[in-house]
């Protein structure tokens, strides 16, 4: 079989193209922490309201290990500070109680959507003080603007 | 190179590729994953005795976390005892060759000092298998290992301590191969045989040639649901 030229070279491009790809997510992965955020559980949102570690912000291991249960509903997200100590892992688990939402923690690699009836989890360790502001990256209505929050590590 | 070479050498890496998509898509191999260091701890059961992590290594562990008065943790004996009494019914249990642990972290360690030895006992009794109901009297410490390295939740509130529901199967080699933090449609104490018997199927049959392809599962993600 003769292929031509040109079209050998654009076979070869592609090829490359996908192994750089690769390449570039497995970067991406190890050297800086991107993470697909994974899906943790199915939640029924009137059970997120009704279960009490749901809004809050939880000690695991005092100043190195906690989790965060945030609930985001038009237009806040709850909790809307979270103080932790500097280098603490912080895993959060993101559900909605309405729409869909996004959750994304500005300077950092977290982001996600957040759906109704799914929790999303991420985990993120805070190496630097200073406040790092979370918003919804989905467009949820009126006030979408207004949904955000704040992580203050210290 | 001639073209049949070049033919050849698409065709086989063609193969090996089909092969990869086929392996991942009907999963003839499963396993646990692999999926973090269980943390080192030293604790002490009833008598006072420590209890290692290392005295856990070439067995598998099977922790749960407990309080006498706790919310949250209810479920726990009940579906431990249920998984000690079961296992010996599973197939790849039988054989009795393998060896479990059944480990259960007090948090409440000012409270419940003078009952562990007397669960301990009645759990042995029950189900003839081997328990361990251990604790340490620094609340700190405990956090450390419950909290820090395995990750579960726990607080004293009032009276009762808040304690998450969790299960957690640690392999012999000290490696989390199983965490079981919510009810799901298929209840735990029966995940948890299903699990147990999926973690004994690996280590009977991953000798030899086998042990490629049990790592092919692990490489291409072939969990047991």
């Amino acid at each position: 079989m003769d292929i031509h030229t040109l079209e050998k070279r654009w076979i070869q491009l592609s090829i490359t193209l996908l192994a750089a790809f690769a390449v570039l997510i497995g970067v991406a992965a190890y050297a800086f922490g991107f993470q697909v955020p994974r899906l943790e559980q199915r939640v029924r949102p009137e059970d997120v309201l009704n279960d009490p570690k749901w809004g809050k912000v939880r000690e695991l291991e005092p100043g190195r290990t906690y989790e965060v249960y945030l609930i985001s509903r038009t237009w806040q997200f709850q909790p809307r500070r979270i103080e932790i100590p500097r280098g603490a892992k912080v895993t959060f688990y993101v559900t909605s109680v309405d729409v869909q939402h996004g959750f994304k923690v500005m300077g950092t690699s977290i982001s996600m959507q957040v759906l109704p009836g799914y929790v999303g989890v991420i985990s993120y360790t805070f190496k630097e003080p200073g406040v790092y502001r979370f918003i919804c990256t989905e467009y949820c209505g009126l006030a979408h603007a207004a949904m955000f929050g704040e992580i203050i590590v210290k | 190179m001639s073209r049949q070479v070049y033919y050849f050498m698409y065709g086989f890496l063609g193969l090996i590729f089909l092969g990869a998509v086929a392996f991942k898509v009907f999963q003839p191999i499963q396993v646990l994953p692999r999926i973090r260091l269980a943390p080192g701890f030293t604790l002490y059961d009833a008598q006072g005795n420590p209890v290692t992590s290392e005295d856990m290594r070439g067995r598998i562990a099977l922790y749960g976390f407990w309080a006498a008065r706790c919310r949250g943790c209810e479920q726990v004996l009940p579906t431990m005892t249920y998984v000690a009494k079961h296992l010996p019914e599973q197939p790849e249990w039988q054989a009795g060759d393998l060896d479990i642990a059944f480990v259960i972290i007090d948090v409440d360690p000012e409270r419940d000092g003078p009952v562990l030895a007397e669960y301990t006992q009645r759990l042995r009794q029950e189900t003839g298998q081997s328990w361990f109901f251990v604790t340490h009297p620094d609340v700190r410490y405990l956090k450390t290992v419950v909290g820090g390295g395995f990750e579960v939740f726990f607080a004293k509130q009032g009276d009762v301590v808040e304690v998450d529901p969790k299960y957690i199967i640690v392999d012999g080699w000290g490696i989390i191969r199983g965490e079981y933090a919510y009810q799901t449609i298929e209840p735990n104490h029966r995940r948890l045989l299903r699990h147990l018997n999926v973690l004994a199927q690996e280590i009977h049959n991953s000798k030899g040639a086998a042990r490629v392809a049990y790592e092919a599962a692990h490489l291409f993600l072939c969990y047991a649901k």
